[in-house]
């Protein structure tokens, strides 16, 4: 285990948590075991100046990053202005190593969907994902690491899979992947795929972060109960095939890579986010020695 | 993609009478709203049980947001740490 830890260290590996009010506490007891916080960016919107200035604060005690949540650039219209301009600003003051959002579609025509729906996987789709990422990165100054989404429903009309379609934004973008592998989890039950095989197609080399998160099985509409789907809900700790994926990706990435446990409710006690964090080091540490091992020349 | 059947499907995972009708007939009602043959075709073929359960997660995600009120940090810290307020 030890050596293993060692492999992580000597590429700056670095962990954390999405920052939740009822997880500061334990967030601000256990700097010495959390290199790194993630801060919902549109929570931050709107709030106080005392609240922005403790954030400051934080900022200078541990790496933050910004991540959004509710822009929406995987859809036609361009991406709100007010939204980017205070995006902006959140970014010029929190200064975080890097700011991320989803490949999502959050809204259209003057619907607000509530939340993050995959849009059909097409190159109409790709070219206008790209088009909002560019308009974003010129107004923020830097472009936004980009999120594979879960979904509950294949996106209708679409000609391509899930990830060929992330692989043609990355490119069209030029965005690198933050890859959330509970997503690509969820998605690989709901819709029969190969999650080792979606890691395979993605260029190792433009991940630059990674989510972990947990989730459940609920069931179907009443008439249809028994064709149940997993969803991603960050309600529960994360499962043992996401740190079997993280082994995978330390395999494949040379790269420094962030993780973020993601958790946004039913908190556990700190020490269990804690172990879940040791667990994620001890799973990305042994994937490196791996790739050690398999570029180690033969006898 | 057009910005109609984008549109549309926002429509889709929000408006449950709406939702209720294409279930229904799914041609009829994309016909209805004036989508092209291809997108017509397309939502024929609609995961039903994805869309459902799509609807009830985005409701339930709309709900929260409404209801969630931020709670200053610190305050649950100091709250956390148990010292008196002053």
């Amino acid at each position: 285990m030890a050596a293993e830890v060692d492999v992580a260290d000597a590429v700056r590996d670095r962990f954390g948590l999405t920052w939740q009010p009822a997880l500061a506490a334990g967030i601000l007891a256990n700097l010495d075991r959390i290199d790194v916080v993630e801060v919902i960016a549109e929570e931050q919107f709107g709030a106080s100046s005392r609240a922005t200035r403790a954030l400051e604060t934080l900022a200078h005690q541990v790496p933050l990053l910004v991540h959004g949540v509710a822009l929406g650039p995987a859809a036609t219209a361009p991406v709100d202005a007010r939204r980017l301009d205070r995006l902006a600003r959140l970014v010029e003051r929190l200064e975080p190593a890097f700011w991320s959002e989803h490949l999502a579609c959050v809204r259209a025509g003057d619907i607000e969907i509530g939340h993050l729906a995959a849009a059909p996987r097409t190159g109409a789709t790709i070219d206008a994902t790209a088009a909002n990422l560019s308009r974003a990165a010129s107004i923020v100054g830097s472009r936004p690491m980009v999120e594979n989404i879960a979904t509950l429903m294949e996106p209708p009309a679409s000609d391509r899979s899930e990830v060929e379609w992330v692989s043609s934004v990355m490119t069209a973008s030029g965005c690198d992947l933050l890859l959330d592998l509970h997503n690509v989890h969820a998605n690989s039950l709901n819709f029969d795929f190969d999650q080792v095989e979606y890691l395979d197609r993605l260029d190792p080399e433009r991940i630059g972060a990674i989510h972990i998160a947990g989730g459940c099985w609920i069931d179907g509409p009443d008439d249809e109960r028994r064709e149940r789907r997993y969803l991603d809900d960050h309600l529960h700790d994360v499962p043992d095939p996401v740190y079997d994926l993280l082994v995978e990706v330390g395999a494949r990435v040379r790269r420094p890579l962030t993780v973020l446990l993601e958790r946004d409710g039913r908190f556990p006690p700190m020490r269990d986010l804690l172990w879940q964090l040791e667990r994620a080091r001890a799973a990305l540490a042994e994937g490196r020695l791996r790739a050690q091992r398999d570029d180690a020349p033969g006898p | 993609m057009r910005p109609e059947f984008e549109t549309f499907l926002a429509r889709l995972y929000t408006d449950a009478p709406l939702r209720a009708r294409f279930l229904a007939g799914p041609r009829e009602e994309a016909e209805r709203q004036g989508l092209t043959v291809e997108e017509c075709a397309a939502l024929e073929r609609i995961d039903r049980v994805g869309l459902e359960l799509s609807a009830r997660s985005f409701a339930h995600k709309r709900t929260l947001k409404a209801s969630r009120r931020a709670r200053p940090w610190w305050k649950l810290v100091r709250a956390a740490l148990g010292r008196p307020r002053h």
